[in-house]
């Protein structure tokens, strides 16, 4: 049975299709950027590049994974954002930033029901859902998935098994890139491969709440329990 | 006062701006109809055509800038997520919420909102309970709310409030055509009681949810949110389905 995780070229995603190939599992990877621009330690898997703003690839995408169902498991991962005040924000960045971290997912949860049918979904949220003064537009997002999450959790129980899993800080470069200037805490950001780990677990585990926060605490028992894996 | 309300034309929109043309406020209207009485501007939230919006700030700019700005357009898709047309999932989650975000992103980077002024939210009391059955629905109002709060704290800088209004069912056009068939009206608020909770709310307080039944269902949602996102389950989502 396959696995299917997007955002899966970089950060977190990345790490969690290592983990799950040294497992032994199935992964069929999606990302933004292409193939050739992988890093060069890649694990041996399917790989579908998709531009998740655009909701003709993401249909593209759906009827890709779709096709090599029965799935086991999606990580709808893949998320993007800015760390700005609401007056800096553009128009086009708004419409983008919730096209990737809500209507793709959206698309893709709607699209993957049926070959879905007795696996798991997991979607990476954020503890900025709760409302993170200097990103307003991402913690939209973030808190549009987990009310959307919280809802499929309900109507998929005993067939599906959805989980919200909130991640704390974690270094992957995003906060840098999403315009956060690096400062004392960052050395507190959580390691990507044990914060990815943790993740898996998360979803993995039969018991469980719908909604979940993975962060220092949850990550630090994971590390303390059980290593990297 | 000058007042602007996003959905004046129909439910608790129009409520609002019956009531504040009562009490003698300058009203404005953001709507796809034509509210009753008073200034308004055609436009549709879920647009994503650049010369509409552009016309929108436009407009914005003239009659600007104002004291109160309730949003309060909006529309669901109800029944099984995966039996729901997929476009239908799409309007919600863009009328609901990349619109609003895209409306307050015009109002605040234009100035448009007075110091001392408010901006209210419609959210929903989906926000506490959950809501099965509506699973796009309840991801723009929660989405509202998390958008809500993050701006909270740097609108009180500038002296504007920010709030989150979260009404249970109301016996409004909306609800007749999203409830399940054949339930029953009985229970839902009149748009009015929701109007005037949302008038009368002071400005220090961030969630308004009018209504005993509703602050009593609010304050179990954030006591046990599983349990009653699986009672919401129960009473409301088997009927959908
Ligand atoms: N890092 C944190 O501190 C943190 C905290 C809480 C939650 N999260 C969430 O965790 C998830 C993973 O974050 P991360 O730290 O691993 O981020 P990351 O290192 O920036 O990686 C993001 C991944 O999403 C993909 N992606 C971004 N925009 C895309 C688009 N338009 N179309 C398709 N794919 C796109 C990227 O693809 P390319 O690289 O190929 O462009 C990449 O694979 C995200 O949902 C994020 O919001 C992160």
């Amino acid at each position: 049975m396959v696995w299917f995780i997007t955002g899966a070229s970089h950060g977190l995603g990345l790490e969690m299709v290592h983990l799950l190939v040294a497992r032994g599992e199935r992964v069929l990877a999606s990302g933004r950027r292409a193939v050739t621009e992988l890093p060069a330690d890649f694990p041996d898997c399917a790989y579908h590049a998709c531009d998740l703003a655009d909701p003709n690839a993401v249909a593209r995408l759906r009827d890709w994974a779709a096709a090599h169902g029965p799935l086991r498991a999606t990580v709808l991962n893949a998320g993007a954002g800015h760390f700005r005040p609401l007056t800096q924000e553009t128009a086009q960045d708004i419409d983008t930033v919730l096209a990737i971290n809500l209507n793709a997912n959206i698309t893709l949860a709607h699209g993957l029901r049926a070959v879905l049918s007795g696996g798991r979904l997991g979607l990476i949220g954020s503890v900025a859902h709760k409302g993170a003064a200097g990103m307003p537009v991402y913690s939209a997002s973030k808190a549009a998935l987990d009310g959307f999450g919280r809802a499929l959790a309900e109507e998929w129980r005993g067939d599906v098994r959805v989980r919200v899993l909130h991640p704390g800080p974690v270094a992957t470069g995003m906060a840098e890139r999403a315009g956060r200037k690096p400062d004392f805490a960052d050395r507190l950001f959580l390691p990507p491969r044990i914060t990815a780990a943790a993740l898996l677990r998360a979803l993995d585990a039969p018991r469980g709440a719908d909604r979940q926060t993975v962060s220092f605490l949850r990550v630090g028992m994971h590390r303390l329990l059980r290593g990297t894996t | 006062m000058k007042v602007l309300i996003i959905g004046g034309a129909s439910g608790l929109g129009a409520a609002l701006v019956a009531d504040c043309t009562m009490r003698g406020d300058d009203v404005h209207v953001i709507d796809i109809a034509a509210p009753v009485e008073a200034n308004w501007h055609r436009h549709d939230m879920s647009s994503a055509d650049p010369a509409a919006w552009d016309a929108t700030g436009d407009w914005l700019a003239t009659h600007g800038p104002f004291d109160l700005v309730v949003l309060s357009a909006g529309i669901s898709a109800t029944g099984e997520f995966e039996a729901i047309p997929l476009p239908d999932h799409q309007r919600v989650a863009s009328t609901n919420l990349t619109g609003p975000i895209r409306l307050t992103h015009l109002l605040v980077a234009g100035g448009f909102l007075r110091p001392g002024g408010r901006l209210v939210f419609v959210a929903s009391l989906s926000c506490f309970t959950g809501y099965p059955g509506a699973a796009s629905y309840a991801a723009s109002k929660d989405g509202l709310a998390g958008f809500a709060r993050a701006l909270r704290p740097t609108m009180r800088k500038h002296g504007i409030a920010i709030q989150l209004a979260c009404p249970g069912p109301m016996d409004t056009p909306h609800a007749a055509r999203y409830a399940p068939k054949g339930a029953s009206p009985k229970g839902r608020m009149a748009p009015e009681q929701v109007a005037h909770a949302i008038l009368a709310a002071p400005a220090r307080r961030f969630a308004i949810i009018p209504g005993a039944g509703p602050k009593l269902a609010a304050v179990l949602g954030r006591i046990a949110p599983q349990t009653m996102t699986r009672l919401m389950g129960r009473i409301l989502f088997s009927k959908l389905r």
